[in-house]
């Protein structure tokens, strides 16, 4: 099923302007084209055309995708799915700018998630010939690449199940309402083997995107992205701190149109044979916020 | 310089030109319950019992309709009181936060 990771994420934003100067000089993204009121952008550590897309008109969730390996890959997703019974499309190469033929999947809860092979190549910031260790001239708090996203859905077992059975990925990480074995899924985080997560999902009265990620170097980038957004007045969700589910360290902020981002650093290595990790809904604040121990006003509350 | 009151507690600041409810409010050393303070998940919606606000930046309609806009509701982070206004938080009460900053909330500091 070859799926690799989150290859780029697409939200709307209320204010163009505001918005891509946020993107570019706070988050440091590297803008590739802006066609039909969408800005795309890539970061430095990223091979790929884009991995960000931003719409101007509302706030929210438009849609990701997923990159896989090869075009059977995306067919065979595409089997499952329709076998699965989610409502399945054809995505025509250059619906999306630079990004091959795919398919798109709508889940219950009303997500687009495209899943795709091929986008244009743009290249590394630092090449691949004898290559430097970054970029010489970062800018604001550098992130290197878009890593994943958490959705508010209805119905995160059934969504869960998708995912492991169409796309095989699997839970490192869940939130259960006890630990008896049939105990109900509240959240889960799903791996592809590569990062910690690369989708999560929450269960939630509305459908709409909790937060994407930016997965940074180390714990001192994650200072430094702190700094950088009290210089750039970038509101702070929480942070820098820890996440007892996944132990990666993070920040949450909010774009200029109030889309929650994330900075988000560690976790660990993920095989098919780790057991998986279960929380119960009393320890949430070690949970969520692991020095804490408590949630604050807007973790639970706060989407777009 | 506008006034705002929030009722039921009755209680009354100045904002400065140009400053949002929210900026006010905590400049005055209160706290609510707040999100994202960018106009985009609709938290701080408060009820605007009297006078008149605009926005300093497009709101999407998903977050405030115009349904909602006409009933008077107000979202908090992004609205700058055109008046003297009077407010009415949901669920909430104002909380004070900072003694500090209520007692110099009248010093200008640039």
């Amino acid at each position: 099923m070859a799926v690799m990771r989150m290859g780029y994420m697409h939200v709307r934003v209320t204010d163009l302007a505001e918005a891509k100067q946020h993107y570019a000089n706070t988050v440091g993204l590297y803008q590739t084209l802006e066609q039909d009121g969408k800005v795309y952008y890539k970061g430095w550590d990223e091979w790929d055309h884009h991995s960000v897309v931003i719409e101007e008109g509302g706030v929210g969730y438009v849609k990701c995708g997923f990159k896989c390996e090869t075009p059977e890959d995306v067919a065979d997703i595409e089997r499952k799915a329709v076998a699965f019974g989610y409502p399945v499309a054809r995505m025509a190469a250059g619906e999306n700018p630079e990004v091959g033929d795919g398919i798109r999947v709508t889940l219950p809860s009303n997500h687009e998630i495209e899943f795709y092979s091929s986008m244009t190549a743009w290249g590394l910031e630092v090449g691949t010939h004898n290559p430097d260790a970054f970029p010489r001239h970062m800018v604001g708090i550098g992130a290197p690449r878009l890593d994943h996203a958490l959705l508010w859905v209805d119905d995160v077992g059934g969504i869960e199940k998708f995912f492991m059975d169409c796309t095989g990925m699997w839970p490192t990480e869940r939130v259960r309402a006890s630990l008896d074995d049939d105990a109900h899924t509240i959240a889960t985080w799903l791996t592809i083997g590569e990062s910690n997560h690369d989708i999560a999902l929450l269960e939630a009265p509305e459908n709409k995107i909790h937060h994407f990620a930016f997965e940074m170097r180390g714990w001192s980038d994650i200072l430094h992205a702190a700094d950088i957004f009290a210089m750039d007045d970038t509101p702070i969700d929480i942070g820098p701190t820890r996440h007892g589910i996944t132990r990666g360290t993070t920040i949450y902020f909010f774009d200029p149109s109030g889309n929650r981002n994330e900075t988000f650093s560690g976790g660990y290595r993920c095989f098919r044979d780790r057991p998986v990790v279960t929380w119960t809904p009393d320890q949430l604040g070690k949970a969520i916020f692991y020095h804490s121990r408590e949630l604050n006003d807007r973790f639970l509350t706060v989407a777009t | 310089m506008p006034k705002i009151t929030v009722a039921p507690q009755g209680i009354t600041v100045d904002l400065n030109e140009g400053e949002t409810i929210l900026e006010g409010l905590v400049r005055h050393g209160y706290a609510y319950r707040i999100g994202c303070r960018r106009g985009g998940c609709a938290i701080c919606k408060v009820d605007l019992l009297e006078g008149v606000v605009s926005y300093n930046r497009p709101v999407a309609d998903t977050v405030l309709t115009d349904d909602e806009r006409s009933t008077g509701a107000c979202l908090s982070c992004r609205a700058v009181p055109e008046t003297d206004i009077t407010i009415a938080l949901r669920e909430d009460n104002l909380r004070r936060v900072a003694s500090l900053m209520a007692m110099y909330a009248a010093t200008r500091t640039g």
